[in-house]
């Protein structure tokens, strides 16, 4: 096995069409997370690689071996595609206890001397789940039953771990917990893994590297790092957490908001000769906020808005400001301001500043106000 | 053309293979076994220029006939739907120490159709019978010789037909209560809404579904129903068409054209039926939903809830169990108990009889086989049904195949199988083989159905997760699926020991002088004046199907019956 690599799928449901002649390598102990919006065609993707669907056209291999081929009509059956599965909903089977959970994989790929040295005692005490062996999956609370499901899914050390949004179904502390675990058994193990999630954090924090989905084709895939500085498209950026907004004109000064604020966007500003009409991106914790009439620091770009609404957040409050009809978020902190914005009314005038590196730009005809809307999920 | 069998043709090379034949020969054996007995009457009906329709529709009586079933069907029908859905909504509002009547609307099935219809005709025979002797005690009724009620008419013979579908429009009902949440109707009664308010303007509209695939079902069951007519109303002259198709059979020379012709309009009506449900339901997979609270735990909890079913279960069990009981303690059958005379002389002689314990034999062994192969024809056909999207074809096909003898009479389906089976190349007149395969038909719709819905509630994830696992179909066949699905197929185990163990009508047609079951013996005591032992041996029908059940509740728990 060497790396797992995806050609030309596509799969469709009726006249819908999923996966749009995607392209994708995973090399071998990569750990590659699909990101998207529901529907954007990543469980499917997912389910491809898994034999659970069958594609219209492309091909799978893992390695040198062929499992799908449309042109050859080639379709290994999931069973024998040496693959282990996490689920959303657990799946672990209620009839069975723990102990049989785990071990199943091994039984049924008649792996016997695993079985006898002990590889279903090693995969629980890897998920820290060695004390409820002898237990029924209904007597486990939801972070237990997803940890035996990663056992069970990595117990007979298959070519490609797949992850199906497995920490959906957890609550926020918990996700925490097994989403770190499931980072420190990839580390330790070093298998191939698939996960599909729309949560940026997780992605973030168990990527390899991400690939970002958006109508049943790549919009970008790179390392965490990458994606976060510098997002590929708009609907990256509002993917990953840019969720604010600006349309900019240009200007001879520079670029010109829909209230008349000129922007100097420094370095970040796109080329002459290039687009008329730019869509600015920032993010939240990159704008700061100020009283009207107060200066902004040295170097940084001046935007005039009106509040809309305030949220007491603990630490900062959490800031709704209209510049010129478009609504932007941002987080002002409690102890600098919380002398006056409690008290200020709605409509009442404030600046935004920002520092013109943390803003990125696309051209405004690549994204339509319908993907937008996808965006926000 | 081409390409369209080119696509799913191609696909075999890698897998679908073992599949594809297998559906093919399952799907092959449903048509043999269910359509071909259709299609011979068929033919001999059309046989000689359609002799058989000209004979059997020539007959001055033959639009009283059609009459008397559309009658008796729907009428017999709106009682089931009042009173099914009644009960239905009067379990969901048991009170929590009451909760055990629940099992109360579904206890009638475990009477057979034949003890029912005798035990209620020893309670209301006009002469005889106990509760007109009773009632003419009353200072309005006294002057009376008989009467006031005979249940040899027409109407008294749909009445109780109602009764017995009434159990069957329950199950649709309560079944389809179980998936409103409890928070509809709290929503409408905070808003103001009374019981009785609820009831109409939230449970009703929610039911309409279950209301139409259940009134479907009692509809065609009412059209094709034979117990009653022929055992309350051949002595005066009340003809439907399943007992008309019995007597072409029964006179000597038997006119199995005319028969077959008989049966034709209730065959077509079947067809229809079953269609029009296949087409306005479509893809059953759809009907999969995520519930959240369920009916059940309604907090308004009401008396007269209480009081509907403790009154249904005396009406529909303990009074007819009543007039049998004590049938079967006299000597001979009159209007007067003499409570000295009580004997259990009539247990002792039907002990006695050897066919008749051979008639016990017969319906067990034959029930018990017919289920033992029911189980895994029904699982392949459901497994086929929700998992067969790559075989649309031979889905289709056994979706339909599989639920005609729902939609068709199994008196049709007895004169079938009598007309394919006396006929070479395959004779098997006279043996418990032609009642075991009969029996088979009559029992695939509820097989296939019953696990049909526990694969639908099962979901794919743990499928899947098997099949990831490395496990191929038939591992996870038997250690995921067989397991998961084994309270719902002991429960389609009881009902359909229950059903075959009173089946009646096909067994008439099928059985021979020498081999009868235990519903045929029943009818030839019935029809010789025997009531005492006619009462005797429907207790008896009684506890061996209660038995039956008795036994699938030790080893699948004792909520097998609360699964169907």
């Amino acid at each position: 096995m060497s790396g797992i690599t995806i050609s030309n799928l596509t799969k469709r449901f009726g006249s819908n069409t999923i996966v749009d002649d995607l392209e994708l390598t995973i090399g071998e102990g990569e750990f590659v997370v699909l990101l998207g919006p529901s529907g954007c065609g990543k469980t499917t993707t997912l389910r491809c690689l898994a034999g659970l669907e069958t594609p219209e056209g492309g091909s799978i291999s893992f390695g040198d071996r062929t499992v799908f081929d449309a042109k050859t009509h080639t379709d290994v059956a999931t069973h024998r595609r040496n693959i282990g599965m996490i689920f959303q909903s657990y799946a672990l089977w209620p009839h069975m206890t723990v102990r049989d959970n785990i071990g199943y994989p091994l039984k049924v790929r008649r792996k016997k001397e695993a079985l006898r040295s002990g590889a279903v005692d090693k995969a629980a005490a890897m998920v820290d789940c060695d004390h409820l062996l002898d237990r029924y999956p209904s007597q486990l609370s939801g972070g237990q039953q997803q940890r035996v499901a990663v056992a069970r899914g990595l117990v007979a050390e298959p070519d490609l771990v797949l992850f199906d949004e497995p920490l959906s179904n957890l609550d926020a502390r918990l996700r925490d917990q097994v989403r770190t675990q499931i980072h420190q058994l990839h580390q330790r193990l070093g298998f191939s893994a698939v996960f599909v999630t729309h949560d940026q954090s997780e992605a973030f924090a168990l990527g390899d590297r991400l690939a970002i989905m958006k109508g049943g084709r790549l919009e970008q895939c790179d390392t965490p790092q990458r994606v976060f500085d510098e997002p590929g498209s708009d609907y990256v950026a509002a993917f990953i957490g840019m969720g604010n907004r600006l349309a900019l004109t240009r200007h001879h000064e520079g670029w010109q908001t829909a209230n008349g604020d000129v922007l100097d966007l420094g370095s970040r500003s796109p080329e002459r000769g290039g687009a008329d009409e730019i869509i600015a991106r920032l993010r939240p914790a990159d704008l700061h906020l100020h009283r009207s009439g107060e200066d902004a620091p040295q170097g940084s770009t001046v935007l005039h808005a009106t509040l809309v609404t305030t949220e007491f957040g603990g630490r900062h409050y959490d800031v709704l400001v209209d510049v010129a009809g478009e609504r932007l978020t941002l987080q002002a902190d409690t102890r600098e301001h919380g002398a006056w914005l409690p008290g200020a009314d709605e409509g009442a005038p404030v600046v935004v500043s920002f520092n013109p590196s943390d803003v990125r730009t696309y051209a405004a005809d690549s994204a339509s106000s319908a993907e937008r809307e996808t965006v926000a999920v | 053309m081409a390409a369209v069998l080119a696509a799913p043709m191609s696909r075999l090379r890698s897998r679908g293979w073992g599949g594809r034949i297998g559906y093919l020969v399952l799907a092959a054996a449903l048509i043999y076994m269910i359509v071909l007995p259709l299609y011979r009457l068929q033919s001999l009906a059309f046989a000689d220029g359609a002799q058989g329709y000209t004979s059997q529709y020539g007959r001055d009586d033959i639009g009283e006939v059609i009459w008397t079933t559309v009658q008796l069907a729907f009428f017999s029908l709106v009682i089931a739907m009042v009173l099914g859905t009644i009960l239905a909504f009067a379990t969901s509002r048991l009170p929590r120490r009451f909760a055990f009547l629940r099992i109360v609307p579904v206890l009638p099935i475990v009477l057979p159709a034949v003890a029912n219809v005798v035990g209620w005709a020893f309670l209301l025979s006009p002469g005889p019978g106990y509760l007109n002797a009773a009632m003419r005690h009353l200072p309005w009724w006294n002057h009376l010789e008989s009467g006031p009620i005979d249940i040899y008419t027409p109407t008294w013979i749909i009445i109780l037909t109602g009764f017995g579908l009434t159990s069957f429009v329950y199950l649709f009902v309560s079944a389809g209560m179980a998936s409103i949440s409890a928070e509809h109707l709290e929503a409408a009664q905070t808003s103001g809404s009374s019981t009785i308010g609820v009831f109409f303007r939230v449970v009703l509209p929610l039911l309409r579904p279950s209301l139409i695939y259940g009134g479907g079902v009692a509809l065609l069951l009412g059209l094709g129903q034979f117990t009653g007519p022929l055992l309350l109303g051949s002595n005066t002259g009340v003809k439907v068409l399943t007992t008309e198709m019995y007597r072409r059979v029964s006179e000597s020379p038997s006119d199995f054209a005319a028969a077959a012709a008989a049966g034709s309009p209730l065959v077509v009506l079947g067809l229809v039926v079953v269609l029009g449900q296949k087409l306005l339901l479509g893809d059953q997979t759809r009907f999969v939903t995520h519930g959240g609270k369920a009916f059940k735990s309604a907090p308004v909890r009401s008396r007269w809830a209480v009081a509907t079913i403790i009154v249904y279960g005396i009406v529909a069990l303990v009074l007819p169990l009543i007039g049998l009981i004590l049938v079967a303690l006299t000597p001979y059958w009159s209007s007067s108990i003499s409570w000295g005379l009580l004997t259990l002389d009539n247990f002792r002689t039907l002990f006695q009889t050897s066919d008749i314990m051979d008639s016990v034999v017969t319906s067990v062994v034959a029930s018990s086989i017919a289920v033992l192969f029911c189980v895994p024809i029904g699982f392949m056909i459901a497994n086929l049904l929700v998992r067969g999207r790559r075989y649309p074809v031979i889905r289709l096909v056994a979706d339909l195949v599989s639920a005609l003898p729902l939609g068709i009479p199994a008196v049709i389906f007895g004169v079938g199988f009598l007309l394919t089976y006396t006929e070479p190349p395959i004779i098997l007149y006279g043996t418990r083989t032609v009642i075991v395969l009969v029996y088979i038909v009559l029992m695939i719709p509820f097989a296939t159905r019953l696990q049909m819905t526990a694969l639908l509630a099962l979901g794919e994830t743990y499928i899947e997760a098997s099949a990831t696992s490395g496990a191929n179909s038939f591992t996870t066949n038997v250690r995921i699926i067989l397991p998961l699905m084994r309270p719902a197929v002991l429960s389609a185990v009881a009902l359909m020991f229950i059903l075959l163990t009173h089946e009646f009508a096909a067994s008439l047609l099928v059985r021979s002088p020498t081999t009868q079951v235990m519903g045929t013996r029943l009818y030839d005591l019935w029809a010789n004046g025997s009531y005492p032992l006619v009462a005797a041996m429907a207790l008896l029908m009684t506890a061996v199907t209660g038995l039956g059940v008795a036994l699938a509740m030790l080893i699948g728990g004792r909520n097998v019956l609360d699964n169907l």
